[in-house]
């Protein structure tokens, strides 16, 4: 049937599930708010910073495992994308986005609210395209949400010229796709398989480093039963966290710069690491040099470009998780060690997270209070800095795509758009943002989104007075000279009531309990301020370029130990 | 580990951004890149690439891993030396004076440079050698005056599997 490429559009989103996508309008992308009026089934949200429609697509995606979708107009409007895009391209997160731009023939002649979106995203987006004609639209469309979301997933931006939202065309979309050159996953290798059985079986102190991959293939139980089969420690990456539940007795939780120092140490007299799904992030292999020292490597990974990137491997399994883990769990031979899980325990517990019992309000009162009240079972997002780390060391996850955080590239202002993309994906479930007062001061403006749809989100906004994580380095490794880190913040109860939030403040430990209870009770946007005590750091810690040798423990252990096992 | 030139082919899709793409992955890894050179091959729609590349054996497997991560690029290949034939073409501007014309002349006849055009102050004569070969006529036509040098960058083609 010949139809406007808006209408192929909105028949894209509708073909791949798309029930709600995240936009902001402008001149370019006029044909295209137009037919979206025609489409009352696919639920546009009205954002109020582009930023903000990329980070609920990719909250969107983390909380449910899907394709999200993010819209802009050309110029000022795509470029607004640009740290959304390269947030998700950083933790391979599956995102269609679609752009504007200006008239096919108008493009190159530096017309209004022209940009090269294309040229500008090539290094942070998995794939892109400028859709040159109309004839060409359905394919490519098609072909965007297959690589977004096959193989290591990723953001796939689609730049579309005013004139070819208009044009029309009779092609209809194609039933397969198929990309010469482009292999989802390698196959499997069963020779890989019997070398790393045979690892495995010799092994003493062998542990497992599990990554997003096993979220994204949906192999959390496969990596449950490999670590039963095999009596293996199980450590979770960052973005990892809720790959195996965290009070599994065999979950480690997360290692490296501000992990547990049971992973980190542990890892460090290992003799065989197995990484599932994960790329060896510098904050978690410390210095590289230095990592493993003892350990044989195992990598599995969809991306053979990961394997030897970082360290050198001695097996390598490629290929998609969900065909290759649960096939290595039934070539392994099951064992124990149990002197092995004696080293660690000991190291484990002279080592626990520490939430001191201290006069003073800590942050990490306020999310072990957060864990505790929503029964470690709400969506949780994070921006970046000391709070995602206490939240990461403290929150007990339960399940694959529960937790939303910006791992790779770090982004302030993400959590709260993110939480509301979960939030938007997830109706009738409990989604919290923790910020900080520097991180919501980025994105703060999507209260006005929030309140508008009446969204059941809510945040702790752990506020300090400072940018915490910057300060804390300072503090330990310029001596004190704190350059630009004390942050100034509005009356947040001012804020939240202009723009018609529940707001609650908590500035003591006593009142904790009782905040959290009112906002879990409260419907629609609620924005909870904690006012914290200035100065506490994350620990543990490894400092940037040490070895994970040497981690420096909390000072607030209850008793110091030797910790090494 | 030892720095050395190699030489990687690559079939592409021909499409809006392929040469964008490669340009831009070897920046942004910094790779060092001596030479790039896209042209039409047998297969419409797609291209080959002949990319020369400065690293040592860790560098030149990242680099053809990521390059083969790309979603444009088909096939890649580090092409050893034994088993291709590798060519540059060059255009020489040489400067040549009436007196000194004969003796230009000798030079790119013994090392087989073609005259394609003739100037009364200048010759320029094209080549197609191996790189190597183009660096030593370039020293032997230097002291005559090497007006303009133009090269193309290596072109190679598999001929034993």
């Amino acid at each position: 049937m010949n139809r406007s490429g808006a209408k192929i559009v909105m028949e894209a989103l509708s073909r791949h599930g798309i029930d709600t996508f995240f936009g902001y309008p402008g001149g370019v992308v006029l044909p295209l708010y137009d037919e979206i009026l025609n489409w009352p089934e696919i639920r546009h949200i009205l954002v109020r910073h582009e930023q903000c429609a990329a980070h609920m697509a990719e909250g969107y995606a983390r909380a449910t495992g899907k394709v999200g979708v993010c819209l802009a107009t050309s110029g000022p409007g795509a470029t607004n994308l640009v740290t959304g895009i390269a947030t998700a391209m950083m933790d391979s997160i599956p995102m269609v986005c679609l752009t504007g731009n200006v008239n096919s023939w108008a493009i190159g002649t530096d017309a209004f609210q022209e940009t090269d979106i294309q040229g500008i995203t090539i290094p942070i987006t998995k794939h892109n395209y400028l859709v040159k004609n109309v004839a060409d639209l359905p394919y490519i469309l098609e072909e965007a949400f297959y690589l977004a979301n096959t193989g290591r997933k990723g953001p796939v931006l689609v730049d579309i010229p005013k004139d070819v939202f208009i044009a029309k065309t009779e092609n209809p979309f194609p039933d397969t796709i198929v990309r010469r050159g482009y292999t989802p996953s390698a196959p499997l290798n069963p020779t890989s398989f019997e070398r790393a059985a045979k690892l495995l079986a010799e092994s003493k102190q062998p542990i497992v480093i599990a990554g997003a991959g096993v979220i994204w293939s949906n192999t959390s139980s496969a990596l449950q039963e490999l670590a039963e089969k095999c009596d293996l420690p199980v450590i979770s990456t960052l973005l990892g966290l809720g790959n195996i539940p965290r009070e599994d007795p065999r979950s480690l939780g997360m290692m490296g710069m501000h992990g547990e120092v049971t992973g980190t140490l542990a890892v460090q007299d290992a003799d065989l690491v197995i990484g599932i799904g994960m790329r060896w992030d510098d904050r978690l292999t410390g210095k590289v040099a230095g990592f493993a020292p003892a350990a044989k490597i195992i990598h599995f990974d969809i991306d053979t470009s990961e394997f030897s990137k970082i360290v050198e491997t001695e097996v390598v399994i490629p290929g998609d998780l969900a065909e290759s883990l649960p096939e290595f769990v039934k070539s392994v031979a099951p064992k124990t060690n149990p002197e092995w899980w004696k080293k660690i325990r000991v190291i484990q517990e002279s080592n626990p997270i520490v939430v001191p019992d201290s006069p003073k309000f800590l942050a990490r009162h306020v999310l072990d209070e957060l864990n505790r009240s929503t029964g470690s079972d709400a969506f949780i997002s994070t921006d970046v800095g000391q709070h995602q780390m206490w939240t990461a060391q403290q929150y007990k996850f339960k399940r694959p795509y529960q937790w939303l955080s910006s791992g790779g590239l770090g982004t302030m202002g993400f959590g709260f758009p993110a939480a509301m993309g979960a939030a938007f994906a997830n109706p009738g479930s409990e989604v919290w943002a923790v910020v900080g007062d520097g991180g919501f001061q980025m994105t703060l403006q999507e209260l006005q989104t929030a309140v508008e749809n009446q969204l059941d989100v809510k945040i702790c906004l752990i506020n300090n007075g400072f940018l915490g994580m910057v300060r804390q380095w300072q503090e330990l490794f310029y001596e004190n000279r704190y350059s630009h880190v004390s942050m100034g913040s509005p009356d947040f109860g001012k804020l939240a009531d202009a723009y018609g939030a529940t707001f609650f403040r908590c500035s003591s430990r006593a009142d904790l309990a009782e905040t959290f209870e009112q906002a879990r009770k409260a419907k629609g946007p609620v924005l909870c301020e904690f006012i914290v005590e200035m100065e506490e750091n994350v620990f543990p810690m490894v400092p940037a370029g040490a070895a994970n040798d040497d981690v420096i423990s909390d000072p607030d252990l209850p008793k110091k130990q030797e910790v090494h096992a | 580990m030892s720095t050395t030139l190699h030489t990687i082919t690559a079939l592409v899709h021909n499409e809006s951004g392929t040469l964008n793409r490669l340009a831009s992955l070897f920046r942004r890894r910094m790779f060092s890149l001596a030479s790039l050179n896209a042209g039409d091959c047998e297969q419409e729609g797609f291209s080959r690439v002949t990319m020369v590349v400065e690293g040592d054996n860790n560098v030149l497997r990242q680099c053809v891993r990521q390059l083969d991560k790309l979603v444009d690029v088909v096939e890649v290949e580090d092409l050893p030396q034994s088993a291709s034939v590798q060519r540059e073409l060059a255009f020489f501007e040489i400067s040549a004076t009436p007196e000194s014309r004969r003796q230009v002349l000798d030079i790119a006849d013994a090392m087989r440079c073609e005259v394609v055009h003739l100037e009364p102050e200048s010759i320029t004569l094209q080549v197609s050698a191996e790189p190597t070969r183009i660096d030593h006529i370039n020293t032997l036509l230097s002291p005559f005056g090497v007006k303009q040098l133009v090269r193309s960058g290596l072109v190679a083609i598999r001929v034993k599997n």
